[in-house]
């Protein structure tokens, strides 16, 4: 799966968890919080990323991810 | 002491939402018992329940458990008839009390789903905080700004009675002006029916729905499981005065009591002790009683104790009491019962209407009160008791004047 396949299925998730966050807010470099996205939310779009991607991401690097950059590097990283 | 206005009544019930549906349905005595269709019923033996139609609740709230979806439908209704906004009270001397007997039903159902039938390696990570009881008290207070007093009260099938009666002790101690109370239950679930079947004492005719809840019948062969949520808004007359809200209603009196006795049988004795203690906490006697809505399960044992429990606490006026069980239309909703069965009683009995009890076909000797057979009535009641018995032995009585007590 390329790094842009992945981004793409990542904007689905993110926008079928919270259809209210604008456009230019989903950017690679934007913090998470500052799309909207709570901790709950967070857990949420992880939850649905693991049953997507069928892969099992770890507590600590769930705990590092602070953007939606953050995102599509640690599935990249699972995936491959 | 303030005393304790009802300014606003929300329901949301096999009904459908709204109190105007329930006082229609209350009305021509018609049953919302159904099979039962937001599950897959096939491999139950009862498919029948007092399930809140798809209608009347989808797509309104987003996220969130069954149970707590339907309390704040319904605090919605009471919010705008009361016209409530935090804005005009202090939003610390406002509180939440949502009663649930069986708490997030679909989150842990369609969990333990997963991990035991799926072999799922994950459940959705919202499972804990939707499913807790006081996930309902907590939404209600965030999405209408109650900073005062928040929780849930767990007692079963008394659960909303206790929720509403500590509501209203809370705004008469002067600790808070205003209360959202209520209760809500969603156990139509796969193992929430299951488990109930396990004891044996359902209704379950799948051919006849509407016929399956018999309360005081000779007949009766038990309960039926239903779901919904009532809310009011409770505030002290004081604060109701000042906002030039009109008041639909008066919580004048509440008594619980524990049977101290068996976890699921009945005893005649801490019902009749609940009774009197809401008669005597609202300085009330039995003649000041003009209809009660029954605990009326339908099950052998409720009726039987239940009907020698009024006779018990009220005497001989007991006889000349009308007295019904709207669950035989709208079921039993568990820790949301209480709650449903005020907000039913309430908004009938303003309207002009008591209530009947259908499906009473077959007259039974140790039930021998006016249980307003199978026809609602005309009347203007100025007060009513509400009373809640539940598994425990957790007892609850909610005396209400109406608005043609006021």
């Amino acid at each position: 799966m390329t790094r842009d396949e992945i981004e793409r299925k990542l904007i689905d998730i993110v926008r079928h968890e919270k259809s209210d966050i604008p456009d230019e807010k989903l950017t690679a470099a934007t913090p998470l919080a500052e799309a909207g996205i709570d901790s709950l939310d967070a857990l949420t779009i992880l939850f649905a990323i693991e049953e997507e991607f069928h892969v099992s991401i770890p507590d600590d690097q769930a705990r590092s991810m602070k953007t939606f950059g953050d995102m599509i590097d640690i599935v990249e990283a699972l995936v491959e | 002491m303030p005393r304790v206005a009802i300014t606003g009544i929300g329901i949301v019930s096999p009904f459908g939402r709204g109190k105007r549906a329930a006082v229609d349905a209350l009305r021509a005595g018609r049953s919302g018992v159904r099979l039962i269709e937001s599950i897959d019923t096939a491999a139950l033996n009862c498919r029948i329940g007092g399930e809140v139609p798809r209608e009347a609740h989808e797509g309104l709230v987003k996220g969130h458990d069954r149970f707590t979806r339907f309390a704040l439908i319904a605090a919605e209704e009471a919010v705008e008839e009361a016209r409530f906004a935090a804005g005009n009270f202090d939003a610390e001397r406002v509180g939440s009390i949502v009663g649930t007997g069986m708490g997030g039903c679909e989150m842990l159902d369609a969990g333990y789903k997963r991990i035991y039938g799926d072999n799922a390696p994950r459940v959705p990570p919202t499972t804990i905080a939707w499913s807790m009881y006081n996930a309902a008290a907590s939404a209600v207070a965030t999405r209408f700004g109650a900073k005062g007093l928040a929780y849930a009260v767990v007692s079963a099938c008394a659960s909303s009675a206790h929720a509403i009666g500590q509501a209203f002790r809370a705004i008469r101690s002067g600790e808070m002006d205003a209360v959202l109370a209520g209760g809500s239950d969603a156990p139509l679930t796969f193992g929430s029916i299951r488990s109930w079947e396990s004891m044996r004492v359902m209704a379950i005719d799948n051919e006849h729905p509407e016929a399956a809840c018999r309360p005081f019948s000779a007949d009766r062969k038990g309960f039926v499981l239903a779901e919904g949520a009532a809310v009011f808004v409770l505030e002290s007359f004081e604060s109701a005065e000042r906002r030039n809200q009109p008041i639909v209603g008066e919580v004048v009196g509440f008594g619980m009591t524990s049977d101290a006795g068996h976890i699921t049988d009945p005893s005649a004795d801490g019902a009749a002790r609940a009774i009197a203690l809401a008669l005597r906490d609202g300085a009330l006697t039995a003649a000041d009683v003009g209809y009660i809505n029954a605990h009326g399960t339908a099950t052998r044992a409720n009726d039987a104790t239940e009907t020698k429990a009024m006779k018990a606490a009220l005497g001989e006026r007991a006889y000349a009491i009308p007295i019904s069980s709207t669950k035989s239309m709208h079921g039993h909703a568990m820790g949301a019962s209480g709650a449903i069965e005020i907000a039913c009683s309430l908004a009938a009995l303003n309207d002009g209407v008591i209530p009947p009890t259908i499906n009473l076909d077959v007259p039974d000797p140790e039930c021998d009160l006016d249980y307003v057979p199978n026809a609602a009535r005309q009347a203007r009641v100025p007060l009513f008791l509400s009373s809640s018995f539940g598994f425990g032995g957790m007892n609850g009585v909610v005396a209400v004047r109406t608005v043609h007590g006021l």
